[in-house]
């Protein structure tokens, strides 16, 4: 039983990094277009539009797919709670990818938020 | 132009976003039960497994949901930084006990409380820090 953990662990750790790496490109795609948010319908639909004509975002959407594919093995074999608490650490990823790939300020104020969450939603998880 | 600030729009749309998502969650979670008879242990398995769910209508409902979530969600990113709006977008941890206990009179137990608490109090952390950032600039 103690393996099936460990490999579940594996699996959720593989669909955060790709989940990140997914959310890198389509956040590089968006800046690379310098489009501001308004409430315009047909402004966005532009919008949507022009980032779908952009490859990284398509790379994007690979890693996604095998995100997805990944993360349904893992629902048909773990345990929700601890699937989702696992899947917490993909915040890590995140905050990371962004200070380090995106280069945002990442100051510790957003740190101890983000970890606040991930204790948040462990504690949900298990309880 | 004011950028990398969390408005109370830019909220409400995380919000709609992190609702559709678990929506989403939902499906997925349907078509994969759906498939609960095939268990995966080699690739043969695993292709059969996939074929199936991916024959599932929850599957593609799910699908549907992603397209308008990737509309919302890109909407915001041109926005906000990726490292402020992925935390933000940890309601929907919120969502379902709260939903549940409305909808499904389900307790909310005192440590799921404590749990909510520290949720919310992150992304008001975390939001308080893009706002943070936003004043540095000027």
């Amino acid at each position: 039983m103690k393996e099936g953990v460990l490999f579940v662990l594996f699996l959720v750790t593989l669909t955060s990094l790709c989940d990140t790496i997914n959310q890198l490109f389509l956040k590089s795609a968006i800046d690379s277009l310098n489009f501001s948010l308004s409430f315009n319908f047909v402004k966005i639909l532009k919008f949507i539009f022009q980032l779908l004509l952009k490859p990284r975002l398509w790379l994007g959407f690979a890693f996604s797919v095998i995100s997805l594919c990944i993360w349904l093995l893992v629902l048909s074999k773990a345990d929700l709670n601890f699937a989702f608490s696992a899947d917490s650490m993909h915040y890590i990823f995140i905050a990371l990818a962004s200070r380090f790939v995106l280069k945002e300020k990442v100051n510790s104020l957003r740190w101890v938020g983000i970890i606040f969450i991930i204790i948040g939603i462990t504690i949900i998880s298990f309880s | 132009m004011i950028k990398n600030k969390v408005t109370f729009s830019i909220l409400l749309l995380l919000i709609a976003s992190d609702m559709l998502e678990t929506t989403l969650h939902l499906f997925f979670k349907k078509s994969a039960l759906s498939q609960s008879g095939t268990s995966v242990i080699d690739l043969a398995s695993a292709i059969i497994f996939f074929k199936g769910a991916f024959l599932s209508p929850y599957l593609w409902a799910g699908l549907a949901t992603v397209v308008m979530v990737f509309i919302i969600w890109s909407s915001v990113l041109s926005k906000i930084d990726l490292s402020v709006a992925v935390p933000v977008a940890s309601f929907s941890y919120i969502f379902v006990p709260i939903a549940s206990a409305i909808f499904l009179n389900e307790k909310i137990t005192l440590l799921r409380w404590l749990g909510i608490l520290f949720i919310i109090a992150g992304v008001i952390l975390v939001s308080l820090s893009s706002k943070e950032r936003e004043l540095a600039n000027k």
